[in-house]
């Protein structure tokens, strides 16, 4: 409305009635306000009474937050469960309200024996603190039991625990994590990222490992170990093909359920952690090396009946080969001469190139925690050249032995090992570093050396076996070999018709005599007669179980 | 009078929308809040029988652990898996698997 003024109040009735006439089309703006405004305020009442009564916006359909672990669980192959995350507690206490600390610690110390008696006395009465963690990752049976005792000041939290369901099975490859679930060893730690974005997407994490192989494998291995008085012990599968392992045994074992209360020799993993010199398993890829260099061939006869000389040291066989011998003898039965030889032809430089295309002078890449990486000095001279021919002076792991091996399963061709399962059609990286031809020359010498050589006892009728056999004296005191301690291997491929999967055994600190024939060959038949069935492979029904 | 009457209706129409707003308002915030706490009773009781599944499908695992079913095979049905009680001992491989040719292999 315009203000009215003495103008106005003054004006001539004809200027008034102007006045007037001229007010209507305020009016009007006005009521056209109030009747846009009281429809307003029809409209959001009638909503609100919409909202109030006819229906409830929260009850549409929005998605659900699922509670996500942090970290995801891990299954074998099959989906078989290796590693899940369960609720547990933590105990807590709060001091200003625990009555009597020394009862109350000794309350507890009847459920929980380990708890420090003195420790816990002086934290309970630590009133400076609001709160204090007593005990972590407690059970729902611990916590009924602490509930029953009904002591003031005394309560839980509520977190997650990492359990592995198998017990000690795998426990080297699965490693563990601390109470905290920060990832300390084997997969959980080397697929540290992988298990916590699986886990916020809700989903497991598929590793290449069967739990029906590993139990096999583990057993063997266990009761060789024991038998022999190995200080340590090692098997690994694998799937040459992708480079799966299928197994992955480390012996002492542990349970990383309680890895706190096993040694460091037990948490230790010996498949990828431990490097040893590797001896006579490396002897296939020295005469693969001289034959893809054609510093030999497969009708050349050797003699290596005597010992041989070299820059002041002797270099000699186990036991002698007498006569006239060939490059499949030299595989067969082992001969160091005879390797020495080959790998003094090739040379330093093309021995290390081809050390380095089989991964052996590198840290294999297994997704563990922990690779450890070869000693792989250069050779400084025909001495170390010699000796590397033969399986001294580079040390490396066992996984990586068998990764190497691969090349005998793919037509010459490497391919790296890993612990995730691979999709069916999966791209496998492959290094090719000698022909098939002669890959298939070599691979023939491997099956003699287990039919008629020094790996007879792996031998399993009807399943083709081929490989060879290590034997690697320790270094003792001063750096003088000792002939009373061995690292003794086998390592090989099979179906050898066709051969798809590596077998690797080693044994460490085995005594004097135990050679690798001896105590790591029959390890890997009786382990191959258990899982051939597992994996679509026959052998003799009616061949002896060894 | 018509004009005042006009007034007196439109202020009770006012005083009713606002009152059924005012009304309308405390339901719905009470009703979300409501269904708020149900949502998240909801979500804990999901988080609850996730953990129930996780500790069930690893009691499951161990209990189908190849070192239990096989102690069951062995005890219960008397089946025996090849084991090293069954190998051939260390010290008799060189007399029951000679080498087949001489001279005798080696190391």
């Amino acid at each position: 409305m315009r203000p009215v003024n003495a103008a106005t109040l003054f004006t001539p009735p004809e200027a008034a009635y102007a006045t007037f006439g001229e007010a209507a089309p305020a009016r009007n703006r006005v009521r056209f306000l109030a009747v846009g405004l009281f429809a307003m305020l029809l409209l959001l009442a009638g909503r609100a009474v919409q909202l109030a009564f006819a229906g409830d916006p929260l009850a549409e359909p929005r998605p659900v937050a699922v509670a996500a672990t942090t970290r995801a669980d891990i299954v074998d192959r099959n989906g078989v469960l290796l590693v899940t995350t369960v609720r547990a507690y933590a105990l807590t206490a709060t001091p200003s309200r625990v009555w009597n600390g020394e009862e109350t610690a000794d309350a507890l110390h009847r459920i929980f024996p380990e708890l420090d008696r003195a420790a816990t006395v002086r934290r309970l009465g630590d009133t400076s603190r609001q709160l204090v963690y007593l005990r972590r990752s407690l059970s729902e049976e611990d916590r009924a039991n602490v509930h029953a005792l009904g002591l003031a000041g005394i309560g839980f939290e509520a977190e997650d625990r990492r359990i592995y369901p198998q017990g000690a099975m795998a426990g080297h490859t699965l490693g563990f994590t601390d109470v905290d679930l920060n990832p300390l060893a084997g997969v959980e730690r080397g697929l540290d990222r992988q298990i916590r974005e699986a886990g916020a997407a809700g989903r497991a994490v598929r590793l290449s490992l069967d739990v029906r192989m590993q139990y096999a494998l583990e057993t063997e291995l266990d009761a060789s170990a024991r038998a022999a008085g190995a200080s340590s012990a090692a098997g690994i599968l694998l799937d040459a093909r992708t480079g799966e392992a299928l197994a992955l045994a480390s012996w002492p074992r542990f349970d990383p359920n309680d890895a706190g209360a096993a040694s460091d020799n037990s948490r230790r993993d010996h498949v990828a952690g431990d490097v040893h010199e590797l001896g006579s398993t490396i002897k296939p890829f020295t005469v693969a090396m001289a034959l893809q260099e054609e510093v030999t061939t497969s009708g050349e006869l050797f003699v290596v009946s005597q010992p041989f000389e070299l820059d002041g040291t002797i270099i000699q066989d186990h036991e002698p080969i007498a006569g006239i011998t060939s490059l499949r003898d030299i595989l067969a039965r082992s001969s160091n001469i005879g390797a020495a030889r080959l790998a003094l032809r090739l040379g330093g430089a093309r021995q290390r190139a081809y050390l380095e295309r089989l991964g052996l002078t590198q840290a294999t890449r297994l997704e563990l925690g922990f690779n450890e990486a070869p000693l792989a000095p250069h050779a400084r001279g025909r001495r170390d050249v010699a000796g590397l021919g033969f399986g001294y002076g580079l040390a490396a792991t066992p996984a990586a032995l068998a990764g190497a091996y691969t090349v005998f399963a793919n037509r010459g061709a490497l391919v790296a090992p890993t612990l995730i399962a691979r999709a069916p059609d999966a791209e496998v990286e492959r290094t090719q570093v000698f022909t098939p031809e002669v890959t298939r020359q070599v691979l023939a010498y491997m099956r003699a050396a287990v039919v008629d050589g020094t790996g007879r006892a792996a031998d399993v009728p009807g399943l083709a076996v081929a490989g060879k056999t290590g034997t690697a004296e320790k270094l003792g005191e001063e750096s003088v070999y000792d002939d009373s301690r061995n690292f003794s291997s086998f390592a090989g491929v099979f179906p050898a018709h066709d051969p798809r999967y590596v077998i690797v055994v080693a044994l460490d600190d085995t005594g004097e005599g135990a050679a690798g024939g001896m105590v790591a060959a029959p390890v890997v038949a009786r382990t191959l007669r258990r899982i051939a069935p597992m994996l679509g492979l026959r052998v003799e029904p009616g061949a002896p179980a060894r | 009078m018509d004009k005042a009457l006009l007034r007196r209706g439109a202020y009770a129409v006012a005083a009713l929308i606002i009152v059924a707003l005012v009304i309308g308002l405390y339901k719905a915030k009470t009703d979300a809040a409501r269904t708020e706490a149900h949502v998240r009773q909801l979500q804990r009781q999901i988080e609850e029988s996730e953990a129930d599944m996780r500790a069930l499908r690893a009691e499951i695992a161990a209990q189908e652990s190849p070192a239990r079913i096989e102690a069951l095979a062995e005890n219960h049905l008397g089946v025996v898996v090849g084991s090293a009680g069954a190998a051939l001992p260390e010290n008799a491989i060189e007399q029951r698997l000679p080498a087949p040719r001489a001279p005798e292999a080696s190391e």
